[in-house]
């Protein structure tokens, strides 16, 4: 086992560190504040290589791994101006069209992904349905040699921004006659295709959208990967959505601790800074023990995965997403506290991130949903559901 | 076109840097190790000018073992091959040893041009542009905001107080850029995995055919004798506004040379 990264690795960390400082958190309030898109940090990000890191070199992409796209996303939340569709772009619908995608489905969307210029977002969660994946209604039906896809979608991210939506739908087994998941490339500009913003309460950059499939006539190139394996791609895609949204939740810790820090070091009310005082010191020392464990967990699950286990890196990267929800949402609200009144002012924006770092918690799984697999799957304790 | 460019490894600007109590030198270990911020300015201008006229960028440094990592991240950013002058009998050499040191690689190396930053984060004497120049004997073209060449002509704006001035010259040249020149690239994917496989060739002083007596602390022509901390921070100046506040912002302004 070896815990220091490659020469490359560093490399790569320092480098996107140097594009984020560029931007910053002050970038991305800035743009969640007029409601744009951080599209310029997207540009830079794709024209150096960093959102297709992972994905071939044939396609134009890194011919890394998962570990890699990790550092990217985990240096941008570190500095304030983490970018959402890395999760949904590259990491889950690269990685499927990447492994299960036949040879003109990859020439067609991989370069694309790889650079960035097209983006595409993932829809599952549907208003009926919930974290319950076997009773998505969202139906496609054979029409010669089109696909016709009928269904509704909740809580699709960043569909505004993109090119299509990689949809999960399900398909009539012709031998048994049940509904199995199949995933499907849906453009966002098909006939049929829908999309409205939801109204959230958290303020970031990338919107989320309802989504409506009215009769969506697609050829049957837009079937992705086998009919008959998507289960199996499926989870191919989710393990990298949950190492990336731990990614990004230890890098907003990092972000949050290093405020904190900063400002405990320099403050002083009484004789010493404030940082000296063990009811401050002791709670941040305990989120750096947290982040880095969460981080770590992250790093192995990104390993197993990048080493083509997909079951152990399953069980490392839904522990990883949990202890890095819960370090991010400790960090955030620590950082507060060590603030102060500071730490609820605009200029810290500290406040804001606290909603924002919440999400993590249900988001792109729920932590009880978590608790349920590890339950069953690491511990055999039997189901409630 | 044959291009060097010179590259330092200096402690991290943005750190508490320190001297060591032994001898009065540098003490690397005290804070991280960052490439010079300018030689950054002084790479992306190779790199800009190779782009446009052909040629390779060759990374020139001199500096210990660790100074590796900020040759790879010039490879990095798109420079074709590095030397590394690396010698435990350089350590405490002055800027005069140094430009003696560099001028032996530059003469072995060959080179149209040679571009450096006009001057180090840590030792910040910026003379080295000069002292090069006149060891090699080539013009020296220091301060440069902006570089064009065409054919064996060179010409740059060299910053002033009051704006520029226009220096031309004829290549060879050593010409040392400031931060106004361009905006230094990210290394990128691509450019990292690249690196790897770039040739570095590291060089002793012996391998330069110069004594080792020479060079180092001992026979350098200068000497830090003493030296103290950073004195705290002096209180700001309060200005009254008596209706006058513009006018003596603009005066202190100009004072400063702001404006």
């Amino acid at each position: 086992m070896d815990f220091t990264e490659t020469d490359e690795q560093r490399a790569l960390r320092a480098a996107v560190a140097g594009l984020a400082r560029k931007y910053g958190y002050a970038y991305y309030t800035a743009k969640t504040r007029d409601g744009e898109r951080q599209t310029e940090l997207w540009q830079e990000a794709g024209k150096l290589g960093f959102i297709g890191v992972n994905l071939p070199e044939q396609y134009g992409g890194g011919g890394a791994g998962m570990y890699e796209l990790a550092i990217v996303l985990e240096e941008l939340a570190a500095a304030g101006c983490g970018l959402l569709m890395l999760v949904v772009s590259p990491a889950i619908c690269g990685t499927i069209i990447a492994r299960f995608g036949t040879a003109a489905q990859q020439q067609d969307w991989l370069p694309r992904l790889a650079s960035g210029s097209a983006i595409m977002a993932f829809g599952i969660t549907e208003p009926d349905a919930g974290s319950n994946s076997h009773k998505l209604t969202t139906v496609a039906e054979r029409d010669g040699d089109t696909w016709v896809l009928s269904g509704r979608k909740i809580y699709i991210s960043g569909v505004d921004e993109a090119d299509a939506v990689l949809i999960v739908g399900r398909t009539t087994d012709a031998r048994t006659g049940k509904l199995r998941p199949a995933l499907f490339a849906v453009p966002t500009d098909a006939a049929g295709f829908s999309y409205r913003p939801l109204d959230m309460d958290v303020a970031m950059p990338e919107k989320q959208f309802l989504l409506f499939l009215d009769q969506v006539r697609l050829p049957a190139g837009a079937l992705i990967g086998e009919q008959d394996a998507a289960l199996m791609q499926l989870f191919a895609g989710l393990n990298p959505e949950r190492i990336m949204a731990a990614a990004s939740a230890v890098g907003t810790a990092r972000f949050a601790l290093d405020r904190a820090v900063s400002y405990a070091r320099e403050r002083t009310v009484w004789s010493t800074p404030i940082g000296a005082h063990q009811g401050l010191a002791h709670p941040l020392a305990q989120v750096k023990i947290e982040l880095e464990l969460a981080r770590l967990m992250m790093q192995k699950a990104a390993t197993l995965y990048d080493g083509g286990d997909d079951l152990a890196a399953g069980e490392a990267a839904n522990m990883a997403k949990y202890a890095a929800a819960e370090a991010a949402v400790r960090a955030v609200d620590q950082a507060m506290q060590t603030l102060g009144g500071s730490g609820v002012t605009a200029e810290y924006g500290l406040a804001g991130l606290l909603a924002n770092v919440r999400v993590t918690r249900v988001a792109p799984v729920s932590r009880e949903m978590i608790l349920n697999y590890v339950a069953q799957h690491s511990l055999g304790l039997p189901r409630s559901y | 076109m044959n291009i060097v460019v010179l590259m330092k490894q200096v402690p991290d600007t943005w750190s508490e840097r320190t001297l060591r109590a032994a001898d009065n030198t540098l003490d690397r270990d005290a804070a991280d190790a960052v490439m010079n911020e300018l030689d950054e300015y002084a790479i992306e201008e190779g790199l800009r000018l190779t782009e446009a006229h052909g040629g390779e960028v060759t990374i020139v440094s001199m500096g210990p073992e660790k100074a590796t990592e900020s040759i790879r991240k010039a490879l990095s950013m798109g420079a074709d091959k590095a030397v590394h002058v690396s010698d435990e009998a350089l350590h405490g050499s002055d800027a005069l040893v140094t430009s003696a040191v560099l001028a032996k690689v530059l003469e072995r190396a060959g080179f149209d041009l040679v571009i450096l930053g006009s001057e180090s984060t840590d030792a910040r004497t910026g003379v080295l542009a000069a002292m090069l120049a006149e060891r090699l004997g080539v013009p020296q073209l220091t301060f440069a905001s902006k570089v064009d060449i065409d054919g064996s002509a060179i010409a740059i704006h060299r910053l002033a107080d009051y704006g520029y001035d226009t220096v031309e010259g004829t290549l060879p040249a050593v010409v040392s850029v400031v931060e106004k020149i361009n905006e230094p690239r990210y290394p990128s994917f691509k450019g990292i995995m690249a690196a790897k496989k770039k040739p570095v060739e590291t060089l002793t002083v012996a391998d330069l055919g110069i004594d080792p007596a020479q060079v180092g602390l001992a026979a350098s022509a200068t000497e830090v004798v003493e030296w103290a901390k950073r004195p705290p921070r002096a209180a700001g100046v309060v200005v009254t506004d008596d209706g006058d506040g513009g006018t003596k912002a603009a005066e202190f302004l100009a004072s400063r040379k702001f404006i």
